[in-house]
């Protein structure tokens, strides 16, 4: 079995002797993995790493959807629709058919879905960008017309147009908060289901201006690149992981990646920022910096360097992070004996089990992405579909503990995201 | 007592959670008593009343579950229509932050009650002690950079603030954006300002002798360098001796800063007589002080020899 590189086993060479309470959590964090890392148990694969716990990761999620959640749950009563796209993505990933459970699914988010068009955490709550996002996603994750006519895209569109904001961001709900999520959202909506981008006529931002939902919004995203080369949820925040997934998904999904990231951000200084969150010794990232390795990074910062060799045009060529870190913290850290998690001293629950797998997909996969000529220029927001998986990458895995595929900038399955496209480009008018 | 054997509630019929025809998903075993209530705010919100009894209702929703943004936003606008004391609400609200410190709906209602009271007095001093439990919390910082900006609180003793926390914590990474917002955050004259960029300099430098390795007063630094103009331009050349004394490339065995070497690399590579000590400090990273980015180091020597047969 090959002898795990040192680099894993080992805290980093330079070790400054001040101690603060980052330092001391940071140690505790590499001394609670070191074990992990350096003598997995279980059963190993053919590079002395835990097999991808697969089973046991379907039965978690599975229970997460189908059990009555216990009582201490109620805290995400105004997540539900996340618990389902959470738990959707990840069977999905780990290649549990899930379309079983497509008229639960509708069922369940039939109640959510307001009348002004936005989806709310449950039934009588609140239209939300982030509820609206995860129940259309889910949506399409089961697929099926069945599933996406739930969607009343009409009113839809008019609410959307209420979150679009006069500089050109997009609020989470009616009198909340503005911030990057937001664009993501509402762009990774808008193309799936096809919505116009012209604003509907009752749009406040009209009033600033603004008549589409793509304009000003580039630039707003640029002006989230802080002085650390990060990108914040909002300009002059601190730099964050989760925030630039949301800023180059965005980005690829308003125009192809080399010309929207190179056009909009520093990448030089973005990639110096993403390589440093990988964290050593434990392979996995941290989302900011200073601040400690947590699996669900995996994607937030590991998706991202899909979309940077996408904006460089440099598929193909050599990497420029540590596949092989990642899926070593993934496999031997984040792992329970069912369900993914934040860290070892954490439990499971469906939003790591999400994010840990589909950061295992970006480890595992080479993507590609090709102007389609036939879609580019329909309509704005069609950059998404130019993607491929063009091959498997060499990181410590066997065949087993390979997943699906999750689109990189979508994040539903590759053939999910093209269905639900397709269906709603072949519609007229609403 | 429950809402339904209430007199003040006699008039309202509950309206209960519809879970769709079929078996629902992720479904939740309530207590009894959150789901009555939510069945009684269901009913109130559909008649949009504002009313003393609703925000009562809203607030002990909130006890059972602080993280229901729905609850927070219909609150806001009973208070706010009703005409309420809002220094009650903060009153009522302090206990409720302190424990649901990560929950940001808390966040995002103070900074629209404190936009309608106009007045920011003992917001910083309640942001200190969320602080005393998580320095690094992003909801609190961003609401205290609202604060700064709102009421025009740069200099009443902001960067002290920020110095203070990082005499706690020089490795507090939020308290350096802190500082970046509270000194450029105000417009890019300060950018041409000698006093102020040597300022920031000096204090960068000092924080990285404490800890070397330490990446927060580094970005700092190499932002400075980058943006610093006119007459307090900072070439980054300007850095090298300061680099060189916790990466000496003549004594690769005494390195005691990745990014020092990271910066020697960037500084040597703008030079053509001297890229040879860019691949080396680079060769030094990749093999030898960094190699998780092992692939980030050979990356940036790829760009350096591309840029050399241009
Ligand atoms: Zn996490």
């Amino acid at each position: 079995m090959p002898q795990t590189p040192s680099q894993f086993t080992e805290l980093p060479p330079i070790q400054d002797s001040l101690i603060t309470k980052s330092s001391e959590v940071e140690l505790a964090t590499a001394k609670d993995c070191l074990p992990l890392l350096a003598n997995p148990e279980g059963r190993l694969n053919s590079f002395g790493l835990p097999h991808l716990n697969r089973a046991g990761h379907i039965t978690f999620l599975r229970s997460n959807l189908e059990d009555l959640l216990p009582r201490g749950f109620t805290a995400a009563d105004a997540s539900r629709p996340w618990m389902l796209y959470w738990a959707l993505s990840g069977l999905s990933m780990l290649g549990d058919d899930v379309t079983d459970l497509r008229d639960q699914v509708v069922s369940t988010l039939t109640p959510m879905q307001n009348r002004d068009g936005g989806f709310g955490g449950g039934h009588g709550q609140l239209s939300h960008l982030a509820t609206t996002y995860a129940s259309v996603l889910s949506l399409v994750t089961v697929g099926g017309y069945a599933a996406l006519n739930l969607i009343n895209r009409k009113t839809l569109w008019h609410w959307l147009g209420h979150m679009k904001q006069g500089d050109g961001g997009f609020t989470m709900c009616e009198g909340g908060e503005k911030d990057i999520r937001g664009a993501y959202c509402a762009m990774t909506v808008i193309s799936l289901l096809n919505l116009p981008n012209e604003l509907p006529p009752e749009a406040p931002a009209r009033a600033d201006g603004v008549e589409t939902f793509l304009a000003k919004l580039p630039e707003w995203i640029s002006s989230c690149q802080t002085f650390e080369g990060g990108i914040a949820g909002a300009p002059t925040n601190e730099a964050h992981g989760a925030y630039a997934f949301c800023a180059l998904a965005c980005l690829s999904i308003i125009a192809p990646p080399n010309e929207s990231i190179r056009r909009h951000i520093d990448i030089p200084a973005l990639i110096s920022w993403l390589a440093y969150r990988q964290c050593a010794p434990e392979g996995g990232f941290a989302g900011r910096t200073n601040k400690l390795v947590d699996g669900c990074y995996s994607h937030w910062v590991g998706g991202c360097w899909t979309l940077i060799s996408a904006a460089l045009q440099s598929e193909g060529s050599a990497d420029i992070w540590s596949r092989e870190g990642l899926t070593r913290y993934i496999l031997c850290c984040c792992q329970g004996s069912a369900g993914l998690r934040d860290k070892p001293t954490t439990y499971p629950d469906g939003y790591h089990s999400c994010y840990v797998l589909a950061g295992l997909s970006a480890a595992q996969n080479v993507f590609k992405f090709e102007v389609d000529e036939k879609l580019l220029g329909v309509t704005p927001g069609t950059a998404a579909y130019g993607w491929t998986t063009v091959g498997q990458a060499n990181v410590p895995g066997d065949e087993e503990d390979r997943i699906i595929p999750v689109h990189p900038v979508l994040v539903v399955p590759f053939e999910r995201a093209a269905e639900c496209r397709g269906y709603f480009e072949s519609k007229i008018g609403f | 007592m429950s809402y339904s054997a209430s007199p003040l509630w006699a008039d309202i019929v509950p309206l209960p959670q519809d879970d769709g025809p079929g078996q629902p998903l992720a479904a939740i075993a309530y207590s009894e008593k959150y789901s009555e209530a939510m069945s009684y705010l269901r009913a109130v919100m559909a008649s949009n009343e504002m009313s003393e009894r609703a925000l009562d209702l809203t607030s002990d929703i909130i006890a059972l579950n602080p993280a229901h943004y729905t609850v927070w936003l219909y609150r806001v606008r009973i208070l706010l229509t009703l005409k309420k004391d809002l220094h009650a609400e903060l009153s009522w609200m302090n206990p409720v932050a302190l424990v649901h410190l990560k929950n940001y709906q808390i966040w995002h209602h103070r900074q629209t009650i404190i936009n309608a009271l106009n007045n920011p007095d003992g917001e910083t001093d309640f942001i200190s002690k969320m602080f005393a439990k998580d320095a690094k919390n992003y909801h609190v910082w961003s609401y205290r950079q609202w604060l700064v900006k709102r009421f025009s609180l740069w200099d009443a003793g902001e960067l002290e603030f920020t110095e203070q926390m990082l005499k706690e914590d020089v490795r507090n990474n939020s308290a350096w954006n802190h500082r970046w917002y509270v000194v450029f955050g105000r417009g890019d004259e300060a950018f041409a300002d000698p006093d102020i960029v040597m300022r920031e300099v000096f204090f960068t430098q000092q924080s990285i002798r404490l800890a070397p390795q330490n990446p927060s007063p580094w970005n700092y630094l190499r932002a400075l360098a980058r943006r610093a103009s006119g007459p307090a331009a900072l070439p980054l050349s300007s850095l090298q001796p300061f680099a060189n004394t916790f990466a000496p490339l003549s004594a690769p065995d005494a390195v005691k800063s990745t990014h020092a070497l990271d910066l020697l690399a960037e500084i040597h590579s703008e030079n053509e007589a001297d890229k040879d000590k860019a691949y080396q400090a680079l060769e030094l990273l990749a093999t030898r002080y960094d190699p998780i980015r092992a692939n980030y180091w050979n990356y940036r020597r790829a760009t350096l020899e591309g840029v050399k047969t241009v």
